[in-house]
């Protein structure tokens, strides 16, 4: 292959997107709705899994970051939340029979708070109304008939007893402490010498007869508690009829409110009795003058704690938990300092984003998802057991001793949607067994879109929205034209657009920097052109170093001469989110040995194993070319030079061959062509990635020492469509002062690097003698010869 | 009607707590002493002599035995409480004040130790074995005694929010009782006058003779008019119009008798003159 037939054309070099094809003059005419250009198959899949309502079919978006998931799913999903039916409210209320077990109650969409302000008011009317009617005439009234009653009844007792002893002579007597009987004579007790002076027949009679008093006393004073509770449970009773007359009126207009909800009848049921059996609470007065009831802790049993209210929602609710823990996505139960202790009540219980998307759809990052505690767990049991239980963590984990609730689980039912990178994807679905059973939807966002004028019409769409959304300038059509022909650089191949839709829209607002700093009211490709080569810039210093290094021969590159065994490879290296591309140097060195090719790269252990395996290809091209009329009978070794990093990639591998044929072959290599692109056994080069940037490294390095004209670089012909490469290279392949050269096969490529034909063998399977291959034959055969007499040399017996 | 000295019997059961509460009120209105008096019961002390002698303490059905030096000690305590009540009950006032023990029958001490006061406190009953709804002994020493004036307290009623009931049927000693309440009424204040008289044109003669003699209250007096002396009737009429202190006297038309009837069977605070 001669120089002229390999080169590629200047056209090729860049595909150039016409800003004639858009009808527009600049993108404020455009009405900024985007639409997932180019992900059919996604969009496909996001409808299907927001339309079946099957368990399990949620959702997992996975693609590069900044490929416009998110917008997508939000897209899709505002066009169908808002048809479908609002979801129901959800509240925690005091559990009266398990109070560590406090109850759930559904209500339809915006009752929740409704009812909670209910009940605020009910009991702030109740403190009110109960202690008017406990302080009512007929209550006091009643409450001391019922009093004086008992004293009635003890002082009938105790007056009988104190009538008959009277009669008896004998005087019932309070002490201090209680009662005793004595003789008595003229209102006064006998004297203990008037006792003694009575016969005895006396006296005994008067003990006898004190003795039965006392028994009588005692059988009274036994019955004292008995009337004393018959008492109290007629005071309760007065209490509860009372409580229940003052309660009932409240409560009963609260049930006729939600006369349709009989779990809200049966709540209220269970308030009224609570009232009923401690109205006391009503009547103490603990509370700071002023101070709303509701704020008291008293009172926290009838308060209503709204978890979800979906009174201001339309359609299901779309809910992105931006910062998806534990707590935040099923809720947590809070605790209170007080004296030193922690204590909780179900006024403490804060709802979750599964509570606040129940019926709709929650939106999460699965990576944040995964690095948050405990979180991946809690939504994998929400969403298994169709329910969303809030446990505290840190009485979960023992992290905290104290007394914690137990609310009530809350039905689930929603759509869950993670989106995440490929790989994520990928970890989840081969570590957990779960996540296939609960994400059995995967949306695969493409990386690229076709360049087509759909696709064109979508980058300017984007930047439309970008430039509305964010308040920027707008884009002329010649600056959407270089922003497409930017995204197919982003891309890597001509005929695709890259998705990567965060760049595009970082390169909108950096454009409207430099339009702003020009005084533009409109950004032009000018704008656009400068933000690229700014980028680059910004970017570049380490490549500007290694380059500097290489002007100064710190870093061998030769780009002048023609050496044998030796050739400029190219690589690429990331500079943050750029990337760029620089030559280095390939040497291969021969000599007599059995056959192997040496990678130095892998015996130093700085080649990774895709590199050794390109390598070890070059074994089995050189074993299948040459060895099949004789043992290859040498050893050579490869290197990169100067490589002090590692080297990874097999783009090296046809350089690296190019190398090893001309060291073989004993033919120079034109030291001003560099080379990229892998190669397979039958020696056909195969497409590489960053091409682009490795010509442009070259390019670099070569336009820095002076275009002579000769200088080029060849590439795989497959990586002719993923050429865009820059203005000014293709502005020197078309002035002939630099040339892309593109070979199928690696004898058109070590033709056009040596000159010299690579040549083909003749039905006696010979290769010419002046050919490439022809001087490898001859050079191999002579290098078996030697090994033949040399071991035939050691072989010789000793005389 | 001239009170200088306020004596006031205390037990500390809760009617002479009221009674304690209402002397307080009368001295600072009259710029009077409060003098309380406590009484060591001696009959407490002869019985624990008797070699029989026990008590039976409610909730605790077995006899003890009561040891004089114990009931020695329980009596002084009992003492001391009383004289804190007291105490308690001036507090923050510049009422002079003085405290006397005695031992003896209580009544006879607490009508002998309030001989050199103006007006003797005491209530309805003190701790009194049956609780009784009527009178104590000591009330009705005093009653039968003739102490007066005495104000006989119950607990629960104030003697002075609410307002003053004067029974009146035309006799000198109605017009004492009449004085008094007016004595003891602020000048603004509302003041019934329950006029005990069959003639209802006699009734109403003496209602307009009040009228004449005190002009200047007669605006915040209230006349009834009731046919009939027997004490349920005027004690049921009382309570229909549920005053609160009831001024009498027992030199009026009615029947001694009648009057220590009414007396008892009043569940008012009562005013004796």
């Amino acid at each position: 292959m001669t120089q002229q037939q390999g080169k590629i054309p200047p056209e090729q070099l860049r595909r150039k997107c016409d800003p004639l094809d858009f009808t527009f003059k600049t993108t404020a005419e455009l009405d900024g709705r985007t639409e997932a250009a180019g992900q059919k198959r996604a969009l496909d899949a996001i409808a299907f899994s927001m339309a079946i309502r099957h368990d399990g079919f949620n959702l997992f978006a996975l693609g590069p970051s900044g490929t416009g998931k998110q917008t997508a799913l939000m897209h899709h999903l505002e066009t169908v939340a808002p048809k479908a039916p609002v979801p129901d409210d959800w509240c925690h209320v005091y559990n009266f029979e398990k109070p560590r077990h406090p109850k759930a109650l559904r209500l339809p969409p915006g009752k929740a708070p409704e009812l909670s302000g209910s009940m605020d008011r009910l009991v702030e009317a109740l403190l009110t109304v109960i202690p008017a009617a406990f302080s009512s005439e007929e209550y006091q009234a009643e409450e001391k008939s019922i009093h004086e009653q008992l004293q009635e009844r003890q002082a009938e007792a105790i007056g009988e007893l104190e009538k008959k002893a009277a009669d008896e002579g004998i005087a019932l007597i309070r002490t201090p402490a209680g009662f005793a009987f004595a003789p008595i004579r003229k209102g006064e007790v006998l004297k203990p010498d008037e006792f003694m002076r009575l016969d005895e027949q006396k006296r005994e009679e008067i003990e006898e007869k004190i003795g039965k008093l006392k028994t009588d006393l005692q059988s009274v004073m036994s019955q004292m508690p008995k009337w004393q509770r018959e008492t109290q449970e007629k005071i309760d009773s007065l209490n509860r009829t009372i409580a229940d007359f003052a309660v009932r009126p409240l409560v009963d207009e609260l049930k006729n409110r939600y006369e349709t909800l009989p779990d809200i009848g049966l709540y209220l049921d269970a308030v009224e009795n609570d009232i009923v059996e401690n109205f006391y609470q009503f009547l103490e007065k603990g509370q700071e003058p002023g101070e709303p009831a509701k704020k008291s802790r008293t009172f926290n049993r009838y308060r209503v704690n709204v978890a979800v209210d979906n009174g201001g929602t339309t359609g299901a609710p779309i809910v992105y938990e931006d910062k998806p823990a534990c707590r935040n996505l099923v809720g947590d139960i809070e605790h209170l300092s007080q004296m030193g202790t922690l204590v909780t009540d179900f006024t403490l219980i804060k709802p979750g984003a599964l509570h606040r998307a129940n019926g709709g759809y929650l939106l999460l990052d699965a990576r944040r998802l995964l690095m948050e505690p405990f979180a991946w767990d809690a939504l994998k049991n929400a969403l298994r057991t169709r329910q969303i239980r809030i446990e505290s963590l840190g009485q979960l984990y023992s992290l905290i001793s104290t007394v914690s609730l137990e609310p009530e689980p809350i039905p689930l039912d929603l759509k869950v949607i993670l989106f995440g990178e490929r790989r994520l994807y990928y970890l989840l679905n081969a570590y957990d067994p779960d996540f296939s059973e609960l994400f059995k939807v995967a949306a695969d966002f493409e990386d690229e879109l076709e360049a087509d004028p759909e696709g064109k019409h979508s980058y300017a769409r984007i930047i439309a929205r970008v430039a509305k959304e964010n308040r920027l300038r707008h884009f002329s059509r010649e600056a959407v034209a270089r922003t497409v022909e930017y995204g197919g650089r982003l891309a890597g191949d001509s005929r695709k657009l890259t998705t990567r839709l965060q760049e595009i829209s970082d390169l909108v607002h950096e454009a409207d920097f430099h339009a702003e700093s020009a005084g533009r009211s409109t950004v032009d490709a000018d704008d656009v052109d400068r933000t690229v080569e700014a980028r680059v810039m910004r970017a570049s210093r380490i490549s500007e170093k290694i380059r500097e290094a290489t002007l100064k021969n710190a870093i061998l590159i030769d780009t002048d001469t023609a050496k044998t065994g030796q050739i400029n490879g190219l690589a690429v290296y990331p500079a943050g989110r750029e990337l760029f591309g620089h030559p280095g140097r390939i040497t291969a060195r021969i000599r007599l040995g059995k056959g192997e090719v040496i990678d130095i790269e892998r015996e130093a252990e700085l080649g990774g194993p895709i590199h050794s395996k390109g390598v070890m290809i070059l074994s089995g091209f050189l074993g299948a070319r040459f060895g099949m009329a004789q043992p290859l009978s040498l050893s050579a070794s490869l290197v990169f030079e100067q490589s002090y990093g590692g080297v990874e990639g097999d783009s090296a591998s046809s350089a690296e061959l190019y190398a090893l044929l001309s060291a073989l072959s004993d033919v120079p290599i034109r030291q001003w062509i560099a080379v990229t692109g892998s190669v397979n056994q039958y020696g056909e080069l195969q497409a590489i990635g960053g091409v682009n940037e490795k010509i442009e490294g070259f390019f670099d390095l070569c336009n820095a020492r002076g275009l002579t004209g000769r200088q080029g670089v060849l590439i795989p012909e497959s990586n002719i469509l993923n050429l865009m490469l820059r203005r000014d290279v293709v502005e020197a392949v078309r002035e002939e002062r630099f040339s892309i050269y593109a070979a199928a096969h690696v004898d058109e490529g070590i033709e056009l690097l040596t000159g010299v034909a690579a040549g083909k063998q003749d039905e006696n399977n010979q290769w010419p003698p002046e050919s490439i291959n022809g001087k490898i034959a001859a050079r191999l055969a002579g290098m078996a010869e030697k090994i033949r007499q040399y071991s035939a040399n050691s072989e010789t017996p000793e005389a | 009607m001239i009170i200088r000295r306020i004596a006031v019997a205390i037990d500390c059961s809760p009617h002479s707590m009221a009674s304690l509460k209402a002397a307080r009120e009368l001295a600072e209105r009259l710029q009077a002493d409060i003098q309380g008096i406590f009484v060591e019961d001696s009959n407490l002390f002869r019985l624990a002599e008797l070699p029989f002698s026990c008590e039976i303490r409610p909730y605790n059905q077995e006899p003890r035995v009561i040891e004089p030096a114990e009931l020695e000690r329980a009596v002084r305590r009992q003492a001391q409480k009383a004289e804190s009540a007291l105490l308690a009950a001036i507090e923050n006032s510049t009422l002079r004040h003085s405290f006397i023990t005695r031992r003896g029958l209580v009544p006879e001490e607490v009508v002998a130790a309030a001989l050199e006061s103006d007006l003797l406190v005491l209530g309805r009953s003190g701790k009194s074995p049956t609780c009784r709804r009527g009178l104590g002994s000591t009330a009705q020493k005093a009653l039968v005694e003739g102490k007066k004036p005495l104000l006989i307290m119950r607990h629960g009623i104030s003697a002075t929010e609410e307002p003053c009931l004067a029974l009146y049927d035309g006799s000198e000693g109605a017009e004492k009782a009449l004085q008094a309440a007016l004595f003891l009424t602020p000048p603004e204040a509302l003041l019934h006058v329950l006029i005990l008289e069959n003639d209802p044109e006699e009734a109403w003669r003496m209602e307009t003779s009040i009228r004449e003699q005190e002009p200047e209250r007669a605006d915040a007096m209230e006349f009834h008019h009731l046919a009939g002396e027997d004490a349920k009737t005027i004690a049921r009429f009382i309570r229909m119009l549920d005053s609160g202190l009831v001024v009498l006297c027992d030199e009026m038309r009615m029947a001694k008798e009648d009057i220590r009837e009414l007396v008892s069977v009043l569940d008012y605070p009562i005013l004796l003159v």
